[in-house]
């Protein structure tokens, strides 16, 4: 039995050097994507673009190997949750993966445009904001730290405001004519995606509590609808 | 290339003095056996090995390369602490550990194998990951996996080819266009032409000596090290450059504002080069701003350190950019088309003259909303000193 736990726990380390090699892959694409769109540099746009089947590739492995370990190992309490983490992670992981390569698709539509400073600066700051985001979520499931995966949600404010703020950029721009309405579309699409980014690193941070603490923010909304159900409030909205 | 063959023929080395060892020791047993010698020989032979495998080990773990050792299996039997970095690495550096464990499957088998990673970070590094397997004609005893880091070497080189295609078309331009001006003028009889071509030949003249001039002025400061040194107040230096730099910001409609206290702040230094600098920083922040910005320069003493800032409202460096804005002929991309006119000399001289007064310099900044240049040199601490202190007078005496 102690074999087996062991040769378990040996699987469980791998699964996690495979996610953070996912997340490696993560915060290399997106700075990537950003130089691509800011420098209007379509080959490595391109680049971004194949090297998400890379981390396409190492999903599925990742993914087979979990469900491999649930079959074979049927782990219980905290390993189950580690496990069921670690499934959870990699598909946020590879969701990153596909926003990077958005922008880099985002690069080629708008391929040409010309940005004012304060619209290069604010993209340059959402992409660092949003890599560091990954990198701390990374940090905190690493580490096992459950404060600063829990932290990550107010972290996430600074992201939230740029992405705001970008917007307003580029909508600023469009009025004054520096850019056209198709390159202030994608923009604000762009803006967006760095925005998901950094909300698919809080929901590794959420998954992180949950792989430490067991518990998930979704219960307390659960408990609620049981409550409301218990009192028989019709929760139905008025007409 | 010989980087990487040193650690090879120490890791190669070690093998072979461990097969070595172990043959002498089979042969050490038998005799041992055979003529039952004593165990305290016995003892002394581990001790031996023991400490030959000491020495090996912290020859390798003192290399500046990450080493992996691997046997024929592939099974990892060593690794410095260079490339242990790589194995506990949780972000970018991780996918190093990556090509570190491909390659060294590939190797066992047989094959050389090279690979570049390039890591965007930040910080941007390039790593080359370089897999061996050692063998001899009869046997192979493993693999070797020599890891580099080459963002350094990298960067130099760049720097090295930017300066001499800088340097070739910042002079190349001003000289066509002279000799294009030149060619014309020789054939021109109209004296309104004229006139108007020997005024723009005046133009490319003045860029061209405003180019060798910056130039020779750096050339000038690095060579110099042993700078003239005095008593210099810091606020005659500003006023100085200010005073340099108001025709330019008039022109622009840039506003430039000095916060200076009523006492003196000295320093211990080159006069002209310290203006220089400070010139350098207030002429950019000038350049890159448009019309009804403002700069500010402030200067004040803060723990034995003067502190100079100069900040302003203009268009700000992208944080790629900051790290390399000070070296020579470095301008921001182009593609932003902005075309302020100056070579890229300016940063470069403020460095250097930095540097010779054991000084720091830092930059804030962020992109369409301006920077801030902070100047930092130790003060004279002769100003504590009433018999040394100097009077206004007297500086501005130095000064001129």
């Amino acid at each position: 039995m102690g074999e087996l736990r062991r040769s378990f726990h040996e699987e469980l380390e791998e699964i996690k050097a495979g996610i953070v090699q996912m997340a490696a892959l993560v915060t290399e694409a997106v700075p990537r994507a950003t130089e691509s769109l800011l420098e209007s540099n379509l080959g490595l746009a391109q680049q971004v673009i194949n090297a998400d089947d890379e981390l396409d590739d190492l999903a599925v492995h990742l993914e087979e190997r979990c469900h491999h370990v649930l079959a074979l190992q049927a782990p219980m309490a905290s390993d189950l949750r580690a496990l069921s983490s670690a499934l959870k992670l990699n598909a946020e992981l590879e969701r990153s993966g596909d926003l990077a390569v958005n922008i880099a698709k985002a690069t080629r539509r708008i391929y040409g445009t010309r940005y004012d400073a304060i619209l290069r600066g604010l993209l340059v700051r959402m992409n660092e904001e949003a890599c560091r985001l990954v990198r701390l979520s990374i940090d905190a499931y690493v580490d096992g730290n459950a404060g600063l995966a829990s932290a990550l949600s107010d972290i996430d404010d600074q992201l939230d405001s740029l992405n705001r703020e970008c917007v307003q950029a580029v909508f600023q721009a469009h009025q004054a004519d520096t850019i056209d309405l198709q390159a202030a579309v994608q923009l604000c699409l762009i803006s967006r995606y760095y925005e998901r980014i950094g909300d698919h690193a809080v929901n590794i941070g959420e998954r992180v509590v949950y792989m430490v603490t067991g518990w998930l923010p979704e219960y307390t909304g659960s408990a609620r609808l049981k409550i409301r159900q218990s009192q028989h409030i019709d929760d139905t909205p008025e007409e | 290339m010989s980087a990487y063959l040193l650690p090879v023929v120490v890791g190669i080395g070690m093998c072979l003095i461990g097969a070595v060892a172990w043959r002498n020791h089979q042969q050490h047993l038998t005799a041992a056996e055979k003529h039952r010698l004593d165990d305290e020989a016995q003892r002394r032979y581990q001790d031996e090995a023991a400490e030959t495998k000491i020495q090996l080990q912290l020859s390798l773990d003192a290399v500046a390369q990450g080493v992996v050792l691997a046997d024929a299996d592939g099974v990892e039997l060593y690794r410095n602490p260079y490339a242990q970095t790589f194995a506990e690495a949780r972000h970018s550096e991780a996918l190093v550990e990556v090509a570190i464990t491909e390659l060294l499957a590939e190797s066992v088998q047989g094959k050389s194998v090279k690979r570049q990673v390039e890591l965007f970070g930040p910080p941007r590094r390039c790593f080359v990951v370089n897999a061996k397997p050692l063998q001899n004609t009869n046997n192979t005893y493993g693999s070797v996996v020599l890891i580099d880091d080459l963002t350094e070497p990298q960067r130099l080189d760049a720097m090295r080819r930017d300066f001499v295609s800088n340097i070739s078309h910042e002079l190349r331009t001003p000289m066509g266009a002279l000799s294009l001006l030149a060619e014309t003028l020789v054939e021109e009889s109209d004296p309104q032409v004229v006139s108007r071509l020997a005024a723009r030949i005046q133009t490319e003249a003045i860029r061209l000596s405003s180019i060798l001039h910056d130039l020779l002025q750096l050339s000038q400061i690095e060579s110099n090290d042993a700078a003239e040194r005095s008593l210099v107040d810091v606020r005659l230096i500003i006023q100085e450059a200010l005073a340099r730099v108001s025709q330019s910001a008039q022109d622009k409609q840039v506003t430039v504002e000095t916060s200076l206290p009523a006492w003196p702040l000295t320093v211990k230094g080159d006069h002209r080069q310290l203006t220089s600098a400070v010139f350098n920083l207030m002429d950019n922040a000038v350049k890159y701003s448009d019309a009804q910005h403002k700069v500010w320069v402030t200067a004040t003493i803060q723990q034995n350190c003067l502190k100079i800032e100069v900040r302003d409202q203009g268009h700000g460096i992208a944080s790629n950019h900051q790290e390399r804005i000070f070296e020579r002929f470095y301008q921001i991309d182009s593609s932003r088309g902005e075309t302020a006119g100056g070579v890229g000399l300016g940063l470069a001289i403020v460095r250097h003259v930095v540097t010779n007064h054991q000084g720091e310099i830092a930059v804030e900044s962020s992109l369409g909303r301006g920077s801030t240049f902070t100047l930092m040199l130790p003060a004279a601490s002769e100003v504590s000193n009433e018999n040394e202190a100097i009077s206004d007078d007297e500086l501005i005496g130095m000064a001129r």
